[in-house]
């Protein structure tokens, strides 16, 4: 029984269902056409048996994750076996018993695994310059490359829902995504993957609506309270000296005091006597 | 044409501005130089240009679009406005008791007055 997802604010925009199996082996076909979709599908059994039960923080069934990992990294051209570590990248962290994907998979996917769990990515930008990871379909991908690949699919999934994951925490992976993962992507190539990175990353790290144009709406709302004639000048008159005040601080204190000074200024404007000039 | 009420605050705002009558300045300027709010500030600017002492006009955009940022109301006194702007002032001195604000001067008369 499947659930609905609950789809994550995103940036971009992109609706980010689910793939099924049958899209991550479609996926590796497109770039690989003599893909053994008998291989994939057990290592999608694989994980399955072992990440059963278990949860995101979105409520998904974890296996979502693993599926939505495989299809970044079939798309990517990586090669099979690199796709069937990618579902499986996380089931050191189950019951699996540490030989038995070497037994059922083979030694290069089992070893893929252990190799992702390890990486530092931090350390990539300087290899991977040169190499471009997005022609890997030609030559083949380095193993490190390979490697990369996987980490930063996994990292762009748990990117594209984070908004299920606690502040404190959100707030350190962001940083991370943008000063070592974003990076990483691009040095190697991978420019999509990389842009992409960097807008979700800034994205938690800085609210979509700054606070000047919240404390500008507030302004628009205060002046209000002057007469019709005059709201439109003393509203462009007032977000002009926001503009010029650089912490938030200021620009609270500043609103607060005009707040506090808008009746008066009413009154003032509403005198009969001689109209202001302009 | 009517007279602003010759508040201290006013009198902060007129000094400010007289100190350099031919220039102009903005809002959050001028709640510097007097050392005012922002909100005490702007009722005193609307209520001086009512009375014609001062005029206000939109920055320049050649200015402030070079700059890059919303184009500012400037202030300045207005050529009549400064000599009675000065008048003011100087009656708002006249008008008190003592020459000098009472902590300066040294005036027997105040100290016997307030045992």
């Amino acid at each position: 029984m499947k659930r609905q997802r609950r789809v994550p604010p995103s940036l971009t925009a992109r609706t980010d269902l689910t793939p099924t199996l049958e899209s991550v082996i479609a996926a590796a076909r497109s770039h690989h056409p003599d893909v053994d979709a008998d291989l994939l599908e057990r290592a999608y059994a694989e994980a399955s048996v072992w990440h059963a039960g278990q949860r995101r923080r979105s409520g998904d069934p974890h296996i979502t994750h693993c599926l939505a990992v495989a299809a970044i990294v079939a798309e990517l051209r990586m090669p099979p076996a690199v796709v069937c570590a990618a579902l499986l990248h996380d089931v050191e962290d189950t019951a699996c018993p540490p030989q038995r994907i070497a037994d059922q998979l083979g030694h290069e996917v089992a070893d893929l695994i252990a190799a992702v769990r390890t990486a530092d990515v931090s350390a990539y930008p300087q290899a991977g310059k040169g190499t471009s990871l997005a022609s890997g379909a030609t030559t083949g991908p380095s193993w490190e490359t390979a490697v990369l690949a996987i980490r930063l699919a996994d990292r762009l999934h748990n990117m594209r829902t984070i908004a299920f994951v606690a502040q404190t925490k959100r707030l350190l992976k962001a940083r991370e995504t943008l000063d070592v993962f974003a990076p990483a992507a691009s040095a190697a190539g991978l420019e999509t993957v990389g842009r992409e990175l960097q807008d979700l990353a800034s994205a938690v790290l800085r609210p979509a609506i700054p606070s000047y144009v919240v404390t500008g709406r507030l302004l628009a709302v205060l002046a209000l309270l002057l007469p019709s004639r005059q709201r439109a000048r003393w509203q462009e008159e007032w977000s002009a000296e926001l503009a010029a005040l650089t912490t938030r601080r200021a620009r609270t204190r500043f609103t607060l005091h005009v707040l506090l000074g808008a009746p008066r200024l009413s009154m003032t404007l509403r005198r009969p006597f001689r109209q202001a000039r302009r | 044409m009517g007279m602003p009420r010759m508040t201290l605050q006013t009198q902060l705002v007129l000094r400010a501005l007289l100190e350099d009558p031919a220039r102009q300045r903005y809002g959050l300027e001028l709640c510097e130089l007097a050392g005012l709010p922002s909100g005490t500030i702007y009722p005193i600017l609307a209520r001086l240009e009512q009375v014609g002492w001062l005029e206000s006009s939109w920055e320049d955009p050649a200015v402030h679009e070079a700059e890059g940022r919303p184009r500012r109301r400037f202030y300045r006194i207005a050529q009549d406005g400064a000599e009675q702007a000065r008048e003011a002032l100087a009656r708002t001195y006249r008008s008190r008791k003592q020459p000098l604000p009472g902590w300066v001067s040294a005036h027997p008369a105040a100290e016997g007055g307030a045992s």
